[in-house]
């Protein structure tokens, strides 16, 4: 009884309407528990669902196919045992930090000095006394978040859900919120018995977790669960440590960049095989190049998302990005400019276009669009290339793809886009 | 100004009693307007359930026009009342139910551009024939009247914001387990009151618009004449006697201040605490009413006996013992069958009424809609001349208004009070100026339109250039852009968006003007011009209902198909490419 799970997903799938009967799949077979007395976590690119799989788990939105259970049964309502701490705080700005904590026990149904004192009890256990008065907007971010938690844990939540709870927390608020939720948690006879947190911060994953999952995109698949037997308290910078956060680097690195070498530039096999763009901007591709050109043209994937404080998955695309652009190389873990690569980041800006526009079109979803540019008269509009994008990659979200393709094209002066009339024409 | 000036007045007095009476003279002050309320209804009571008399003589002295005052402003206040609970209900199903949503939505689009003058002679007749022996009837019918100017507006405005509620909100509510009326009135009304205040506010101004026809119209052979300002507005005009019209007028701007002061500034004070936004405001609104009410140990001691009855009223219900609570309860369902029962009676009506409608228009020969069709592009026209003229001396001048923030202090309250004042109430003093110059009203209602609508523009330019961030600004004044430059790359773009929502306000006003600028009775003698607004107004006085149809409808689709050909695509490019919040 004592590992029985207290939920569970079973062969989980979710597609959602994007309308017109196109239906975009962002889950995949998941299949999950969450034991007694644990911390799980949830880490992967952007795009793998990790934000709906807690979602699905809390009840708030129904699977396609599969089921949920929880303690063994079926579960086809919202969760009993669960609440929410979001991302952006979902704190009610109307109402003092007290009256959205009482708010959520009143909706229980409890009597007044029940909710009254357990509300007390919950600010207290945040660190908010004194501060019961005050609205949402007078707080930090941090003391947003300690509300988003008092009112999480005041409801005596079996499993507390943790949405990126500290994504929109500065750096050292959440280092010191981190090791209070687990002080709350490690109390053994009180609730909440265990956490899932979605997360795209691996230090933040190691230092909390037990297990890991580790998502996939395009659909959401769990790749892997990691256990992480490292003691409590953790330090952040013993060796044990580093070493667990690099090797969950190398298994989210090669679920991403699997050691096909995409620099080899021959036309792929099958005709109207096109490979998906990853979400990144051209000043950021360029800001990892001019970096690497710092370093001598190379350094280690962990390195530059240390040395430049982006987002592991921003660093990621946009090492992907220049990857299919043949501009890095990526033995590894290592990140090499490639000699067309150095020559890029050392022109100026005329030659760098030029070099960019010529990638560009190597690519096939670039030159299919330039082709159907010249079909239609020089014309496209954004409704088009969507439903082109949709058909040739059904698996990728059409408004990001359009997004970065309208992105690539203008650095590369390939075509020009009106966004108010959404017409594409050639540059 | 005036705010501020009794805000300072009321602040030394204060200053000076304090210490004599320890603020128990706030309490008295409180009973007292208490009991003038009291004494208010009453009379009021008396008079709608007394005698049924179609025509009160109204009298014209000075003396009896704060008792008609009242009376009008209790109208305006039931009106609003009922505004209120129409807009919760109706907003609150169309932004709930996918399907009633799309019939509820065009059918308030319609609604809304439904000239007053469209409603009254049916109401009038059903309401009159209901209530035979008491001014119950009239009294209903007039404040039903005035409803309609007001409701519209409101409800669109809840359900946009009801419609927006911020997605982890309403996760948070579903987490923990809030019911349908537990998010209706912590999370989805709370959300949607700031824009309620605003669209409150200008909707009560609204319902003012025709107050002279909805206290005192002939339909037909009959004239229904009710006690109030309107009434005593219109028997001064008929008369011609212009000291009482200056009363009268007078009389109308003392009530809207007064509103203002006593009604709105409280609550838009009130209101500030349902802000979304993070941002904290350069200036807060401030109220020396409410200042003064939460001062009150009366008011104190009334809130802590409600607060007590309430923790009282609701019995703890069980605790929910672990079992998984369903998303959707049975009550929930219990709901949805009134919901189908109603969403059906309300297709059966608005069928019978479309069917209703046909008959009427089948009696029209196809020469007079010929007619109907050029007077309704003369109407356009004016109203679009109107339209342009006010743009044309409002953007300046709500520019110079709104970048200085000293005028725009001293003004904005000023300009406020000018765009609530009905205009009608003076267009037989303008049009008596025009005849003296010798204008005829064939050009001077166009004069009269504008003087209904330039308020809307002045006002929604003062607020987009207000809203203009500093540092735009200094960038134009670093790259040292010439006065005309910076008109062009700065002030008119970024006040489109705000033009536009004065622009859709303006023609809409100027529409229902054109009833009364096209068409006015001056010392018993009928002074008109040809078009759609004088075609409706005489077919709504000679109660020829098939007439009155047509020309309501030809106005309303005219409204609704200029909305769609040009304020939408408008509405569109301001957001797109004008917006400055993205």
């Amino acid at each position: 009884m004592a590992d029985a799970p207290i939920c569970e997903l079973k062969a989980v799938q979710k597609s959602f309407d994007r309308g017109g009967g196109n239906m975009l799949r962002v889950l995949e077979d998941i299949n999950l528990d969450i034991r007694p007395n644990e911390v799980l976590c949830l880490i992967g690119p952007s795009g793998c669902g990790k934000s709906t799989i807690l979602r699905i788990l809390a009840g708030l939105i129904d699977p396609t196919k599969g089921d949920v259970r929880y303690h063994g049964s079926k579960l086809d309502a919202l969760n009993p045992g669960v609440s929410i701490v979001f991302q952006g705080f979902a704190l009610y700005p109307w109402m003092t930090v007290e009256e959205n904590v009482r708010t959520v026990l009143r909706a229980k149904g409890m009597p007044e000095e029940e909710v009254r004192s357990r509300a007390d009890r919950a600010i207290t256990l945040v660190g908010l006394e004194g501060f019961e008065e005050a609205y949402p907007r007078e707080l930090s971010g941090g003391m947003k978040q300690r509300v988003g938690m008092a009112r999480a844990l005041s409801v005596d939540p079996e499993i507390l859900f943790m949405d990126e709870p500290f994504s929109q927390v500065d750096a050292l608020t959440a280092e010191g919120l981190r090791a209070e939720i687990l002080d709350i948690w490690e109390d053994a006879e009180r609730n909440p018995s265990s956490i899932l947190m979605v997360s795209h911060d691996i230090k933040e994953v190691v230092y909390m977790a037990d297990r890991i999952a580790v998502l996939s995109a395009n659909p959401g698949r769990v790749r892997t669960i990691v256990d992480n037997p490292l003691p409590r308290p953790r330090d952040m910078r013993s060796p044990e440590f580093l070493r667990l956060v690099d090797q969950l680097h190398d298994i989210i690195t090669s679920t991403e960049l699997p050691d096909i070498q995409v620099s080899t530039v021959e036309p792929s096999l099958v005709p109207d095989m096109i490979e998906p763009l990853p979400n990144s901007q051209s000043t950021d591709i360029l800001g990892l190049m001019e970096y690497l050109e710092t370093q001598g043209g190379s350094s280690e994937l962990f390195q530059v998302v240390a040395a430049t404080h982006v987002p592991f998955e921003k660093v990621l695309a946009s090492v992907k990005a220049a990857e299919m652009l043949d501009l890095v190389d990526t033995p590894k873990r290592m990140v090499l400019l490639t000699p067309l690569g150095t020559r890029f980041i050392r022109a100026g800006m005329e030659e760098r276009k030029e070099i960019w526009k010529e990638r560009l079109l190597d690519l096939k979803l670039f030159r299919v669009i330039r082709d159907m540019l010249e079909f239609h008269e020089g014309k496209l509009t954004r409704e088009e290339v969507l439903a082109e994008i949709h058909s040739r990659l059904p698996m990728e979200n059409p408004e990001l793809t359009f997004e970065t393709l309208v992105a690539w094209g203008r650095f590369g002066e390939l075509f020009a886009y009106r966004e108010e009339r959404g017409v594409l024409t050639p540059e | 100004m005036i705010h501020h000036l009794l805000d300072t007045v009321w602040g030394q007095a204060t200053a000076l009693m304090y210490p004599i009476k320890r603020r128990r003279w706030v309490d008295l002050l409180v009973l007292l307007a208490g009991c003038a309320i009291l004494y208010g209804l009453v009379v009021m009571g008396r008079q709608w359930t007394g005698q049924h008399r179609p025509m009160v003589e109204i009298d014209l002295s000075p003396l009896s026009l704060p008792k008609y005052t009242f009376f009008s402003m209790m109208r305006g206040l039931a009106a609003y009342a009922f505004s209120l609970v129409f807009t919760l209900v109706y907003a609150f199903w169309a932004a709930k139910d996918r399907r009633a949503e799309k019939l509820l939505i065009p059918l308030l689009d319609i609604l809304q551009s439904i000239p007053v003058l469209g409603f009254m002679p049916g109401l009038v007749l059903a309401l009159v024939a209901m209530f035979p022996h008491s001014n119950l009837g009239l009294e209903l019918a007039a404040v039903v009247m005035i409803f309609t100017g007001q409701a519209w507006n409101m409800t669109f405005s809840l359900y946009h914001s009801l419609k927006s509620v911020p997605q982890d909100m309403q996760e948070a509510a579903t987490v923990y387990g809030f019911s349908w009326w537990q998010r209706f009135k912590w999370v989805e009304l709370p959300y949607g009151t700031t824009g309620l205040v605003w669209n409150s506010m200008m909707s009560m101004a609204g319902g003012w618009f025709f107050l002279m026809i909805t206290e005192a119209f002939k339909l037909g052979d009959k004239d229904f004449r009710l006690p109030g300002l309107g009434s005593y507005m219109s028997v001064a005009v008929e008369q011609g006697n212009v000291p009482a019209m200056v009363y009268a007028i007078l009389a109308m701007v003392i009530m809207i201040v007064f509103l203002d002061q006593v009604l709105w500034r409280p609550v838009v004070v009130w209101a500030q605490r349902f802000r979304v936004e993070e941002t904290s405001q350069a200036e807060a609104p401030r109220s020396w009413l409410l200042k003064l009410i939460r001062r009150s140990r009366l008011i104190r001691w009334l809130e802590a006996r409600r607060a007590h009855l309430v923790a009282g009223a609701y019995p703890p219900k069980p605790l929910p013992a672990g079992r998984p609570e369903r998303r959707m309860s049975p009550r929930l369902r219990g709901g949805r069958w009134v919901a189908n029962l109603a969403l059906a009676t309300l297709t059966v009506i608005s069928i019978l009424t479309a069917f209703k409608l046909l008959g009427f228009l089948h009696t029209i020969p196809v020469a007079r809609w010929w007619d109907l069709l050029k007077a309704g592009g003369l109407t356009l026209s004016r109203v679009l001349i109107s339209t342009f003229i006010g743009t044309l001396w409002a953007v300046p001048a709500g520019l110079a208004i709104g970048l200085s923030p000293r005028l725009s202090k001293i003004l904005q309250p000023v300009v406020q009070v000018a765009a609530s004042f009905p205009a009608p109430m003076l267009f037989p003093v303008v049009i008596a100026a025009l005849a003296a110059f010798g204008v005829g009203l064939n050009y001077g209602c166009i004069l009269l339109m504008l003087l209904g609508t330039q308020w809307y523009i002045l006002f929604n330019v003062i607020a987009g250039a207000m809203a203009i961030p500093g540092d735009l600004r200094e960038a134009a004044t670093s790259f040292r852009l010439s006065r005309w430059q910076r008109m062009k790359a700065l002030y008119l773009p970024a006040i489109f968006p705000y033009l536009v929502t004065g622009w859709v306000t303006a023609a809409g006003g100027a529409w229902n003007a054109s009833i009364v600028a096209e068409y006015a009775e001056i010392k018993g003698q009928v002074v008109s011009t040809w078009g759609l607004g004088s075609t409706v107004s005489a077919a709504a006085y000679h109660k020829d209902l098939p007439m009155l149809a047509a020309g309501v409808m030809l106005m309303s689709t005219l409204v609704v198909v200029f909305n769609r050909l040009v304020w939408k695509p408008c509405y569109k490019l301001a957001s797109t490419r004008y917006s400055l919040t993205k």
